[in-house]
């Protein structure tokens, strides 16, 4: 499959501010550099949703930046769309970039006066605009209140109205930065309803978002990669993910008392009750087998209804690769 | 080219709205002028129209224009890099410079309202002066004047535009404006002519580009002097303008670039 975006040996530092009194001290001292991006490797496939996760401050923003053209990388390369980003006129018309910031329109303005303003900025034909508008609009649930000022838009509503004005001039690209942040649940989840359904489902987009939301990466991506620090630790598939560094198997057992206390191979790391019912999950050391601890249930007279395994989720995966990390330091 | 003067239209009409928006505040600006010009009118009783340097204009005539112009060199100066500026701080200026725009566009367009609504306000001053204190104002030189006014309009914006740049890298400290605005001021005519300054510091208004659109908008709207009148002004402004649009352009594109390299172009 062909690569919609592509980095490869990414990296980006920043000059640290000085606070004044650091500025007077220490004024023939080189300035001190954050490195935000240390050589990233990236690949994301036509028309999936890429994850890009990672804890603030690894780097993924600076990252969505230099895929934007926004800023320049110290090193590496970046191809977006086909077009190496140092070529930016070519590069901007693939690409939508969806702010989490927002302030990114003009408060007194209305929904539709901030569309009809960045409509021509992205060079959309004024013979098309006005449609291209009101079919955004209907499409992002905004059409009746598109005459609105923007100041009084819910959260929920600029969020869709910034996703409205990425896909006016139709990009195959959307890059989208934590689009979630400032919403509550219920709006969160009807976009990224709308991120699977309409932008990846209907219009085939390739989609690159940006988030620390690990079960908003897990309901929508396809892939994702782990940026710690500036590099990309893990990549792959969720599914992938979630079992990376496992190193026991879990199950959880269902049954209506639990008098047993496990020992030796078998370690209870979950125990919760509902409906009469409690509910055991074992984790299973090295070498012992599934048959084992049914063997060691059932002789100690607990009557199963039922065993299912536990995955892992992306949560604990993450985790995982977090202390890895921190490990890899120390 | 098309495409450019389309969103050049597109920011004015942005900007426009909401300008009106502020409907009290539009329309006190506009009013306020002519308090603005009563004032000066009864101020300047107290000039004698034969001090030199006042070339046999009318002492209130003279100061309506350095007035009237006074407003729109400020604006040249201020409006990119404030436009820039409030851009960074609202958030729109990195949602602009991820399209498809050249940011060059995007600067350059970011004042044309300033620019504009500084040229509606001249407008204002002139009529107000016109119809309410009888100030003559000829039409003789009317292309001498349009002359005059283009060039004025390129060097402020050549100005402006390295101050933009300063903005871009920066964020703040913006020597250019503050040392041109208190230049401006003191030595470009506006208030006062060339020849009340001591001798030894008068050059510095010759280097100014303000003196030499004052001298041909005075010469060309109060007194209809001819081109090859004011030819020896129009030249000086053509050499300004001819160094400093190009130098801003330039610095603007180095600008650009480095504040891209540093990571600071849409930071504030």
């Amino acid at each position: 499959m062909t690569s919609a975006v592509q980095g490869r040996g990414l990296e980006k530092s920043f000059v640290k501010k000085r606070s004044a009194r650091d500025l007077l001290r220490l004024r023939f001292r080189r300035a001190e550099r954050v490195h935000a991006l240390r050589g990233v490797d990236l690949d994301v496939r036509e028309g999936e949703i890429f994850g890009l996760l990672g804890p603030n401050g690894a780097g993924k923003t600076t990252l969505l930046k230099i895929l934007s053209c926004l800023i320049l990388p110290d090193r590496g390369s970046a191809v977006v769309g086909g077009e190496d980003t140092v070529h930016e006129s070519r590069v901007k018309p693939k690409i939508g970039l969806v702010h989490s910031d927002e302030r990114s329109f003009y408060w007194r303005l209305s929904g539709v006066e901030n569309l009809r303003f960045f409509a021509r900025l992205y060079d959309v034909p004024r013979s098309r605009s006005e449609a291209r508008i009101g079919e955004l609009l209907g499409r992002v649930d905004l059409l009746e209140a598109s005459d609105r000022r923007f100041s009084d838009y819910s959260s929920g509503m600029k969020q869709r109205l910034a996703i409205a004005r990425a896909l006016l001039h139709d990009p195959p690209i959307l890059l989208m930065d934590e689009p979630t942040r400032s919403l509550d649940p219920a709006s969160a989840k009807s976009l990224r309803a709308f991120i699977a359904d309409e932008l990846r489902g209907k219009d085939g987009k390739t989609i690159l978002l940006a988030t620390h939301n690990l079960h908003e990466a897990e309901a929508l991506c396809d892939r994702v990669a782990i940026l710690v620090r500036g590099k990309v630790r893990q990549v792959g598939a969720v599914a992938e993910i979630k079992k990376w560094g496992m190193t026991e198997r879990r199950f959880r057992l269902e049954a209506s008392h639990w008098p047993l206390e496990l020992g030796g191979p078998f370690r209870k790391v979950g125990d919760e009750g509902a409906d009469g019912m409690r509910r055991v999950i074992v984790s299973l050391a090295d070498g012992a087998s599934l048959d084992d601890l049914l063997r060691a249930v059932l002789s100690a007279g607990v009557r199963l209804t039922s065993c299912e395994p536990v995955e892992s989720d992306l949560e604990e995966a993450f985790s995982r690769i977090l202390s890895a990390e921190e490990g890899r330091d120390a | 080219m098309t495409r450019n003067i389309g969103k050049l239209l597109a920011f004015l009409k942005r900007d426009f709205l909401s300008e009106v928006s502020y409907r009290l505040a539009f329309f006190f600006g506009i009013a306020g002028i002519l308090f603005t010009v009563s004032t000066f009118y009864f101020f300047s009783k107290m000039i004698s129209p034969d001090t030199a340097g006042l070339n046999g204009i009318d002492p209130f005539a003279w100061l309506l224009v350095g007035l009237a112009f006074q407003y729109y060199f400020t604006a040249a100066l201020f409006s990119f890099s404030a436009k820039i500026r409030n851009e960074q701080l609202l958030g729109t200026l990195e949602a602009m410079l991820v399209s498809p725009t050249p940011t060059s566009v995007v600067i350059f367009s970011s004042a044309a309202w300033d620019f504009t609504y500084g040229a509606i306000r001249v407008l204002a001053y002139l009529a107000f002066a016109k119809l309410v204190f009888g100030v003559t104002l000829h039409t003789r030189s009317l292309g001498t004047l349009a002359l005059g006014l283009a060039l004025t309009l390129l060097s402020s914006a050549g100005l402006g535009i390295l101050s933009a740049s300063f903005i871009l890298y920066f964020k703040r400290a913006d020597p250019i404006t503050f040392f041109l605005s208190a230049l401006t001021t003191l030595f470009g005519t506006v208030f006062f002519p060339v020849e009340k300054l001591p001798e030894w510091s008068r050059w510095v208004s010759d280097c100014l580009p303000v003196t030499s659109s004052l001298a041909i908008v005075r010469g060309a709207l109060l007194q209809g002097r001819p081109f090859s009148d004011l030819s020896g002004h129009l030249l000086r402004l053509t050499v300004m303008t001819a160094i400093l649009l190009p130098l801003g352009l330039a610095l603007s594109r180095v600008a650009i670039r480095k504040a891209k390299r540093e990571g600071t172009l849409v930071q504030y």
